[in-house]
């Protein structure tokens, strides 16, 4: 299976969690025969890395300045390079007659490029929350954490499966956007061994639903 | 030939002057044989889609949360796209992605990417125009997106030699990056039969020459140049009174200004007024006045020059090119309020020079700012961009 894997942060860059999330599963992926292209944020290294097998891209963002350092603006215009560099690599294997069987975003941050890349390839897209915008943010009816919410939302109804880290988490979604999604959002636990196994069926299952519905 | 048309706003929508220049562009495109799909925010009562005089509209849900204006436009800019996409896929491509300013530029680079199409931009205006300057951290980030977007685009369209200039300057973009293609006017709208008298009286005083303004009250349009020009104007004997069409956060100051030389009654705001009573204004006008200190284009100048109404201008930015001294109208340097009452005064008290200017100003709006021929200058723009892309390497596949 080919993936390609939205991420704000990816080692060396090391804010928060889901950098070694991210390149654990990248790793064990690569070490199950899978291709897996990493498209991540990082203003300080832009460039190709192949890393033991996992094709890093790391994309800068060209604007420089946010006003009040405002992660919405950063967000929405680093996207675009997000885009262009996956359109790319998809453009890319087209080239040799393939293609990329699905897409797997990490957070709100990188919603927008995989739905965008969704609607012109039709690729389906698998969205993980590792936090949400309800628990993070200190003034939560404030219209930044509006706007990230809305964000979120969105990427909920467009993703194809949502994957939540507990079933706490899971439930919390599920009070803030909705019980209608209920179905939608699986929980993989990623601690132990194993828990990259059932991603990949995840990834598998949606991967096959798409196919079914062209 | 397929083009998608990007804007933030277009009929019945309209913010500023993009609108009716994308209204009017895409119909004279579409008289060409372009096929013309413009994507743009909806608005209460539009619809999603329509075909307007060939031109096929599809408006896409703008609202969007954001933590200021900046963050609303990238998120509406992200809607935008997402349209494009589907619209794309549905009519099966496009051989061009035209993009006006910042503010559907952004979905337009996006689209460039996901499509690999061609990306044209007009830059209507700079924020460092608008601003003189950059001041600050909003004005840095639009600066540095104006920036991104000028890079990204294989060909940017300028309205006039002093934006392709400026452009050039603001963005290190080479010059033979950037066409010129003017704004239009469409001259038939201004000929039709009004009662004189109705409409002046409803302005002015039939004793008092009627001086036009017509702009947002922003400093860059210099409505203060000719606030201090006017008692000049009224020193020498000529009774005159300035009437101010547009609205503007600088309403209150002019005003005050305006009180301050004891000039209350010679000024007149109307605020916004329908495009009907501008156009009658225009002909009942004795003189048009453009005091701009900036100004990318000034499409307030050709309507005034299809009105048959003498023009004064500051011999800045595009106004410079569109306006002959002494030709098709008088220019004056900005900022200046004895050269403004000194061109005022020119054309009130030589009536055959004032009707030479007006007839040799209406043959210039047939001439160079027809929209057919402004169609034709951006078709050509099109196809030597088509004929690289169909010659080069960046392919989709």
């Amino acid at each position: 299976m080919r993936v390609l894997i939205f991420t704000w942060e990816y080692p060396p860059k090391r804010l928060g969690n889901v950098s070694d999330h991210v390149s654990t599963l990248a790793h064990e992926l690569v070490k199950r025969k899978n291709e897996v292209e990493v498209i991540v944020l990082d203003d300080l290294r832009p460039g190709f890395e192949d890393v033991y097998g996992v094709h890093v891209h790391r994309v800068a963002n060209p604007v420089k300045t946010h006003p009040m350092a405002s992660v919405l603006t950063y967000a929405m215009t680093a996207s675009v390079q997000m885009e262009a560099e996956a359109s790319n690599i998809v453009y890319f294997y087209k080239q040799h007659q393939k293609s990329i069987n699905l897409i797997h975003a990490h957070e709100w941050l990188t919603i927008s490029p995989a739905i965008s890349l969704k609607h012109t390839f039709n690729i389906p897209f698998v969205l993980t929350l590792h936090s949400i915008e309800g628990h993070r943010s200190h003034n939560r009816f404030g219209p930044l954490s509006i706007a990230i919410k809305e964000i979120e939302d969105t990427g909920i109804w467009e993703s194809n499966k949502v994957i939540a880290n507990t079933d706490w988490l899971k439930n919390e979604i599920l009070r803030y956007y909705g019980d209608g999604h209920r179905k939608k959002i699986d929980v993989v636990w990623p601690v132990g061994k194993g828990w990259v196994d059932e991603v990949y069926s995840v990834y598998q299952r949606v991967a096959q639903e798409n196919l079914q519905a062209q | 030939m397929r083009v998608l048309h990007l804007s933030w706003e277009f009929p019945p929508r309209i913010i500023g002057g993009l609108a009716s220049h994308l209204f009017d562009l895409s119909r004279a495109l579409t008289r060409r044989g372009v096929e013309i799909h413009v994507v743009t925010c909806n608005f209460p009562g539009a619809k999603e889609y329509e075909l307007v005089e060939g031109v096929n509209v599809h408006r896409f849900e703008a609202y969007a949360a954001g933590d200021s204006f900046l963050g609303w436009a990238l998120r509406m800019q992200k809607n935008m796209e997402r349209k494009g996409c589907d619209l794309i896929n549905i009519i099966k491509g496009v051989d061009v992605i035209h993009a006006h300013d910042w503010l559907s530029g952004v979905a337009g680079i996006g689209l460039k990417h996901l499509y690999k199409k061609p990306l044209i931009t007009t830059m209507h205006s700079t924020e460092y125009g608008r601003r003189n300057g950059i001041h600050n951290d909003l004005q840095a980030c639009i600066h540095e997106i104006e920036s991104w977007l000028c890079y990204e685009s294989w060909r940017i369209i300028t309205c006039s030699y002093y934006m392709r200039d400026h452009v050039s300057w603001c963005f290190r973009v080479p010059e033979n990056k950037v066409c010129v293609v003017p704004n239009g006017v469409d001259v038939t709208k201004f000929n039709f039969d009004f009662n004189y008298w109705e409409i002046r009286n409803r302005f002015a005083h039939a004793s008092e020459k009627i001086l036009l303004f017509v702009g947002r009250l922003v400093p860059e349009k210099g409505l203060d140049v000719l606030i201090k020009a006017l008692p000049i104007i009224l020193s020498k004997g000529v009774n005159a009174k300035i009437v101010v069409v547009g609205e503007g956060p600088q309403r209150d100051e002019y005003q005050r200004l305006a009180n301050d030389h004891g000039l209350g009654n010679k000024i007149l705001f109307t605020g916004h007024i329908d495009d009907w009573t501008l156009r009658a204004l225009y002909r009942v006008a004795d003189v048009a006045i453009v005091p701009s200190r900036f100004e990318p284009f000034g499409i307030v100048a050709l309507e005034a020059m299809a009105a048959h109404c003498p023009l004064v201008a500051s011999s800045i930015g595009g106004l410079d090119e569109i306006v002959d001294h002494e030709g098709t109208g008088l220019k004056v340097p900005p900022n200046n309020p004895e050269a403004l009452a000194w061109g005022i005064l020119r054309i009130i008290r030589d009536v055959g020079f004032k009707d030479w200017i007006v007839n040799n100003a209406y043959q210039k709006c047939l001439w160079n700012y027809n929209w057919d021929k402004i169609a034709e200058w951006t078709t050509g723009v099109y196809e030597a961009i088509l004929h690289e892309y169909n010659t080069g390497s960046w392919k989709p596949v």
